[in-house]
Parts: C-alpha cells; sequence; structure tokens
C-alpha cells in the first residue's frame, strides 16, 4: 500500500527552496491543485516527495505508484494541493492505473497537469504528454533525469521543445531537487492564468477522418456547449472510448469546462446525449477499418518528429557499457538464478545474524525491565488482579513481544530491500522469472507483486493493479500470501534456529539457517507457481497475454535517503500495525487463559479438542490454537505458542496463566518446547504450516477490497490453508514410515 | 523475405517493419517506443531465452511469442555504418 508519513525532518539532506513550506498531508483548503502525470519510473515520486516533504515510497521499478498519493506544499503564500497519479504510458484506460490516472486528469478538475517525463525516453514521453495536452491547456511539462540525459549523450533544446508543445517546459533532476523551483513557477502561473498556453493538437488525420470529426464536433459542441476541447471528445467517441461513452451518457462531462467552482452543473437532456451518442456510432461505420490502429500511428508519428527536432545526440556516451555489463551478469542463463539465490540469501543472512543482539535488548528492556516494574506499580496503586492481569500481562506482553520480535528483522530487511529497489534490480528480478510465471500461465509482473508480497502481503495484493488482464490480476492476488511475509520471518528464523541450526557445528549454524529459511522462502514461490497454474488450468482458465517490461537504467541507491525512508514508511507503519491487531489478540489470550469452567481454562479445552487432529498434521493443539488467535498477526504464533505450552503442559516458570513471556534464552524457549512434546517434526511442520495458512485479517480485508468479491476472497483464504494442511498431513506420514 | 526479430541473432540492429499482432496487444508495445521504423537490437536473452532488446535508448523485455510476431528488415551495410 501505498503509505504516507509526515516528515518530521525539516533538515534532511534534499535540496529545500527557500518560498517552498511543506505541508505534508493535505489539508482541507487549497487555493490550486495539482495533477502530477507521467510515464512508469520517470521519477514522479521523486518529485511528488521534493514537493511535499512526504515519504511516497519510491521505487526504481516501473509502476511503483498504484494507488493516488495525495499531498499539499505551500508556494509564494499559497496553498497548494497535489495528487501524484500512477504512472501510464498512456490514457487508454486499458488497466487498472491508467483509468485512474486518465479519470483524474478528466474528472478531478485539477488547475494544472504536470506530466514528468524522462529526459532520456523523450519520444515515448511525448505520446502521454500529446494525450494530455488533448484533453487539458493547462500543462507543464518536467523535464526529468537530465543528468542521465547527459551521460547518454542526449541534449534537449528546452526552448524548442516549449515552443512546438507551446506550454511551459522546465528541466530538472528531481534526485538533487534542481529545477524544482522553476517548476512550481511555472505551474503556479499556468494555474492561475498568469500564463496562457497554447498547447500542441495534432490535427491532420485521413480525410474520412476528419470528415467524421468534423461532422461530429458541431453535435459535441451543441450538447456540451463549455468543454473546452470538442475535438478530442469527438475523436474518443469515434474510437468507441467506454469511459468517453459513459461520461457523455451521465452527463458528467458537462463538469469538465467548469474547472473553477464547485457547483454543479445542469446536465443537457437525455435526448440529447443519446443522440451525440447514437450519430458517434453512426459515422463510426463510415470510418476505414483500420481507424483505431491510424489514429494510433498517427500519434506515435507525431511525437517522434517532435522527438527528433528538439533531440541532438552522439555527444559522449558515459557509464553506459557498465549498465549492460551488470545486466550481461545478473540476468544471465549461467549466473541468472544463482545470483538471484545468493542475494537473497545474503539479505536473510544479514537479517538473522543482525536482529539477534537488538532483539534481546529490547526484549530484555521492555519485558524484564518494564514489564515487572509495571506490575510493582499497579500492586502499590491496588489496581484488581483481573484489570492488571488483562492490561499488563495480555494487552501490554503480546505488544512488548511483537516490538522485540518484530523491529530488528524489519529495520535490517526492509532497507537492504529498499536499496535493491532503488538500484533497479527488482525487475531484472521479474524478467528472470517470467518464463516460470509464463508457463503457471501468469503474468510476469506477479515477480514484482511477490516480490512486495515479501515486505507485506497486503501490499502486494495492491501492488497487483500493474498487472492490466484481470484474470492474471486475480491469480496474482490469491497467490500472494506464498510470499513470506515479514510477520512471519521471525517464527521461521527463531524455529530454523533452535531445530535446524542446531543440527549443525556451532560456527555454521546461522548459516543453516539462513539456508532453512531461505528453502522455505523458496517453497512459497514453488507453491505460487504451482498454484497458478491450478488457477489457470480449472477456475481461472486462460494463456498468459503478451508481456514487454522495461528493464530501467541502474541508478546509485541513494543510502541515507533509503535508510530513513523504509524506516518510516514501511518499519514503523508495518509495526503500527502490527501492534494494534496484537494488543486485542494479547487480551484474548489472556481471557481464554483465565476463564475457567470447573477449573480447567478455555484455552486447555481448546487445545485438548484440537489436540488429535494438529497431532495428525505433526503439530500439536497450542500450535492450531495458537494460529486462530494470530490470524489478527501472524508475529504473536510464538509467544501465544509458549504461553499456551506452559499452560498446558503444566510447567513451573513462565508467569501465569495467560502471560505471555519471553525466555531469556534459546536455550530455554527450546526446553519449553520439548517438554511440550515438541521434536524436529513438529518444528519442520511449523515452518511449513507458517508457510501455507490463511493470510492475516489486514491481507484478506485488502483483498476483497481489491477483487470486490467474497467468492475470490474465500478462495484466496482457504486455498493455502488447504495446501498447508495437505503438507504438513503427506511430510507426518512419510516421515513416521521412515523415521520408526 | 519475412524475417522476425526472433530470427536475428544478438547485438544486430534491424529495421522494425510491421508488428504482427491484434491492436490491444500492439498498444503497449507502440507506448514503450517499439514502433515501425524504428532501429531494434536484441542485446541479450534470458535465462529461458526470452529476448531483451534495445529500442530507442531503453531496454525492454519480451516473450519469445512477441518477438516472433515483429517483422523485421536488415539495414544495409551504408546504414548501418551511418
Amino acid at each position: 500500500m501505498a503509505t504516507l508519513a509526515m516528515d518530521p525532518c525539516a533538515s534532511c539532506a534534499q535540496h529545500r527552496a527557500q518560498s517552498l513550506v511543506r505541508l505534508g498531508l493535505s489539508p482541507d483548503k487549497w487555493d490550486y491543485l495539482i495533477a502530477l502525470a507521467g510515464n512508469p519510473n520517470t521519477g514522479k515520486s521523486t518529485v511528488f516527495n521534493a514537493l511535499t516533504g512526504l515519504r511516497q515510497h519510491t521505487g526504481n521499478w516501473p509502476g511503483k505508484t498504484v494507488v493516488r498519493a495525495e499531498g499539499a506544499f505551500e508556494h509564494a503564500g499559497e496553498h497548494v494541493k497535489i495528487v501524484d497519479l500512477p504512472g501510464t504510458y498512456s490514457l487508454q484506460a486499458g488497466s487498472a492505473d491508467e483509468e485512474v490516472a486518465r479519470d483524474f486528469v478528466l474528472f478531478g478538475r485539477p488547475d494544472v497537469t504536470v506530466v514528468v517525463v524522462d529526459a532520456t525516453r523523450l519520444e515515448r514521453n511525448l505520446n502521454l504528454v500529446l494525450q494530455v495536452l488533448e484533453i487539458t491547456d493547462r500543462v507543464v511539462i518536467f523535464l526529468n533525469l537530465m543528468d542521465e540525459a547527459k551521460r547518454h549523450g542526449i541534449a534537449i533544446d528546452v526552448k524548442k521543445l516549449e515552443s512546438r508543445l507551446g506550454v511551459p517546459v522546465v528541466p530538472g533532476v528531481a534526485r538533487q531537487g534542481s529545477g524544482i523551483d522553476e517548476l512550481l513557477d511555472a505551474a503556479h502561473d499556468v494555474a492561475t492564468g498568469a500564463r496562457v498556453t497554447d498547447p500542441f493538437r495534432s490535427d491532420s488525420y485521413a480525410s474520412s477522418v476528419e470528415q467524421a470529426i468534423a461532422d461530429l464536433v458541431p453535435l459535441v459542441e451543441r450538447t456540451f456547449p463549455d468543454v473546452p476541447n470538442a475535438r478530442w471528445v469527438a475523436l474518443r467517441l469515434l474510437n468507441a472510448d467506454e469511459a468517453v461513452q459513459e461520461a457523455v451518457r451521465s452527463g458528467e462531462l458537462g463538469q469538465l469546462a467548469h474547472d473553477d467552482s464547485d457547483a454543479l452543473v445542469e446536465p443537457p437532456p437525455e435526448f440529447e446525449r443519446h443522440a451525440l451518442l447514437d450519430a458517434s456510432v453512426r459515422l463510426r461505420w463510415d470510418l476505414p477499418p483500420d481507424f483505431h490502429d491510424l489514429v494510433t500511428e498517427h500519434a506515435f508519428t507525431v511525437a517522434e518528429d517532435i522527438a527528433r527536432s528538439v533531440q541532438m545526440e552522439g555527444l559522449k556516451k558515459v557509464g553506459f557499457t557498465f549498465d549492460r555489463k551488470l545486466d550481461d551478469l545478473l540476468t544471465s542463463r549461467v549466473f541468472g538464478f544463482p545470483l538471484m539465490l545468493l542475494i537473497l540469501a545474503v539479505v536473510f543472512w544479514i537479517t538473522i545474524e543482525g536482529a539477534n543482539v537488538p532483539s534481546s535488548m529490547l526484549a530484555s528492556l521492555l519485558i524484564d525491565t518494564a514489564h515487572p516494574w509495571l506490575k510493582g506499580v499497579a500492586a502499590s496503586l491496588s489496581v484488581p488482579w483481573w484489570l492488571d492481569g488483562f492490561m499488563l500481562d495480555g494487552v501490554y506482553l503480546a505488544t512488548a513481544w511483537v516490538i522485540a520480535v518484530m523491529l530488528p528483522p524489519m529495520a535490517i530487511f526492509f532497507p537492504l530491500f529498499t536499496l535493491l529497489e532503488d538500484f533497479g534490480y527488482l525487475p531484472r528480478v521479474a524478467f528472470n522469472l517470467d518464463s516460470l510465471f509464463r508457463r503457471a500461465g501468469a503474468h510476469g509482473k506477479q515477480a514484482l507483486t511477490m516480490a512486495m508480497g515479501f515486505g507485506c502481503n497486503a501490499a502486494g495484493v495492491v501492488a497487483t493493479r500493474v498487472i492490466d488482464s484481470p484474470r492474471e490480476r486475480l491469480i496474482a492476488i490469491i497467490t500472494n500470501n506464498f510470499s513470506l511475509c515479514n510477520g512471519r520471518w521471525p517464527t521461521q528464523i527463531l524455529i530454523a534456529t533452535i531445530f535446524i541450526g542446531a543440527l549443525a557445528p556451532s560456527q555454521l549454524g546461522g548459516v543453516v539457517s539462513a539456508a532453512a529459511v531461505v528453502g522455505i522462502a523458496l517453497l512459497g514461490i514453488v507453491a505460487m507457481f504451482v498454484s497458478s497454474w491450478l488457477l489457470s488450468r480449472t477456475v481461472l482458465r486462460g494463456e498468459a497475454t503478451s508481456f514487454s517490461l522495461e528493464l530501467p537504467p541502474y541508478r546509485p541507491p541513494r543510502i541515507l535517503q533509503t535508510l530513513y525512508t523504509s524506516v518510516i514508511d514501511r518499519t514503523l507503519i508495518v509495526l503500527w500495525r502490527a501492534v494494534l491487531f496484537a494488543m486485542p489478540a494479547g487480551a484474548v489470550i489472556w481471557l481464554i487463559s483465565n476463564i475457567t469452567f470447573g477449573g480447567t481454562s478455555v484455552a486447555e479445552f481448546a487445545v485438548d479438542w484440537l489436540n488429535p487432529f494438529g497431532l495428525l498434521l505433526g503439530l500439536n493443539g497450542v500450535i492450531l490454537l495458537a494460529y486462530v488467535v494470530a490470524i489478527p498477526a501472524n508475529e504473536i504464533v510464538i509467544p501465544t505458542v509458549l504461553m499456551l505450552t506452559v499452560l498446558t503442559a503444566g510447567l513451573a516458570g513462565g508467569e501465569g496463566a495467560g502471560v505471555m513471556f519471553e525466555l531469556d534464552s534459546l536455550g530455554a524457549t527450546e526446553q519449553v518446547l520439548r517438554a511440550g512434546g515438541w521434536t524436529l517434526l513438529t518444528a519442520v511442520n511449523l515452518m511449513l504450516f507458517s508457510l501455507l495458512h490463511n493470510p492475516c485479517s489486514t491481507t484478506i480485508y485488502t483483498i476483497y477490497k481489491e477483487t470486490g468479491s467474497a467468492k475470490w476472497t474465500t478462495v484466496a483464504t482457504l486455498l493455502p490453508v488447504a495446501m498447508g494442511i495437505t503438507v504438513c498431513f503427506l511430510v507426518t506420514q512419510v516421515w513416521r514410515l521412515f523415521a520408526v | 523475405m519475412d524475417l522476425r526479430l526472433g530470427d536475428i541473432p544478438l547485438r544486430q540492429t534491424v529495421e522494425l517493419t510491421h508488428i504482427d499482432l491484434p491492436a490491444e496487444e500492439m498498444e503497449p508495445l507502440l507506448e514503450r517506443g517499439v514502433l515501425p521504423g524504428c532501429r531494434i537490437c536484441p542485446v541479450r536473452s534470458s535465462p529461458s531465452g526470452d529476448p531483451i532488446v534495445s529500442v530507442d535508448g531503453s531496454l525492454l523485455a519480451l516473450r519469445r511469442e512477441t518477438a516472433a510476431c515483429l517483422c523485421v528488415r536488415l539495414l544495409t551495410a551504408l546504414q548501418d555504418a551511418s
């Protein structure tokens, strides 16, 4: 999910203009509204961040902004609201993100639309620019990545481009903050009408097309007298553009002309609107059969012509061969896959090794020190035992546990992952994996959403909006849960360290544990392929659609900013969510352990009842109950398991019924688990089940919002559980067959 | 005569003449700069044999099936040199 956070750090390294005051999240009132459009991967989000100070997460791969982000800033004494649209190549509304972008430019009534253009790929970017110019007069072009253009030996005649397009063109480098001031001045002038533009509009199609347009334009003008560009509307109607047809049908198109007032405009009479639609259908019959292609090709020819006329190539090229050399390695037949695994393993290893010390420090602070102290305070205030137990032993300890276990690995993993992302490695992963996804009947970009899922499945599900085919998008949504998410590593890492790392000599323990966790993550990828394949052979039958993915140039990662962004943007927000969900879960655990019937607690009843089923799967009743309780947050599975084990195994130690606790050493944790009847088999099955079970409640809710379908949400929820039960059952049966 | 991009050896630049795909599959390619008349050059192939092509200054990953639908023309030695 595109997450927004306030920027508390006004003194950050980014260039900051004197006149620019960042206001963070949008205020209620603004003097003018800027829409930020552009092709994917042109640095739109970077421009957005430079303006607002918000840390819209930026990444070096196409289609990062899949939802609209909004922010605000103050410039020259005026409040400005800015909306960052998803990056699109066109406004044809072919996919969910193109639709969002176009609807906003059309109906969001921005006072000025800033199109961010990649100076190294002018021709292709101009296609979108020309489409925006067809819709609105109020446009400013930000010619971004001028530094890369220079490296690639491309020089652009900015003045000439400006005169050809008829709107202001501002060159700059958003990553360094250069050109932002000039951009704001230009946007201000256009938005307030101080600068009147004369946008380029192409006007020479084949004569039969021109005739149809000429016939339709007067009708459009009569029905919607104030529409700014009747020619564009006519052309889109002739193209049978559904969004525009719908805008005519509903009368919404009339709103376009009145972008300065909020007053609703009375739509034209219904019969006129229908007459317009009928006329467009009739005229379409007279058009040449390849009309659609003609229009598309014409637009591209114009873009090409403009780009050629303002571009001077052939300057000295620098730094280009490095990209190619690196790609030779990272996407090579021989080294592509091994390097991918190696990079993944190194990231996990650094996370595992690095998280140990801070984790135990946090645990000793929050649990060993703060908890007894709080208990002491509560006792001195004579708080009733049940309130003290509910709040401190239930809610507080669950929260403390989640923070101690999750914060260190997240604070290490997210920055590492973000560095890879910033560098441009993720599209290479998608490219390497595409053939596998295609064979599974899925979309290559599913690899990107899978990678997002390694951070958070809910984020991965939202990221599937970059996939335009609805069938393939649904597959990506349903199978995203097989990406081992951040809430589940601590479990994997802990169990792998105790039960699997311990099998190896002590100096190799860390490496073996890391390898086991990578193995589980890989198994998740395999499960994703298998289930994608099954889905596309059964309920979501279909062939993989064509695929083309732009591989962006490698960009040196901005280390400090990445650290800052990933800590604020991802780590703290994911942690906060986990805490919100852990608190009630802690309360539930305390309650079920302390509400008793005839001396037996609800938890013990449930564990006894689940135990036979658990044993059949090589797990036990405690683990199954822990997974039921932990639906809101996977992070608390291990603390819950420990607490319930102590409760049901009647061990001394622990803190009392329903009290989650952390043990001071791995050894003590191991002792509790072994006393609870744990074996290597239990550990292996727990790792498998942790990978293959239902998504957490946040993800389930996100899936429902994205699909709008209870049916597919149910499938996405139950499919992994069914797989988990099957796999654990089979492993257990085979294990017992050979172990005895 | 009917030469396809899929048949072109690595690092040989050719000119795209025609895209043999339905409009809705063609458009994403056009938007990414794969236009009839453009220079296109396969620069690498993926672990599974899909091509990466260089077009309009950037790298684009295609599928083999897509590359087989792109009709191309060899550039003459003279054009090649320029």
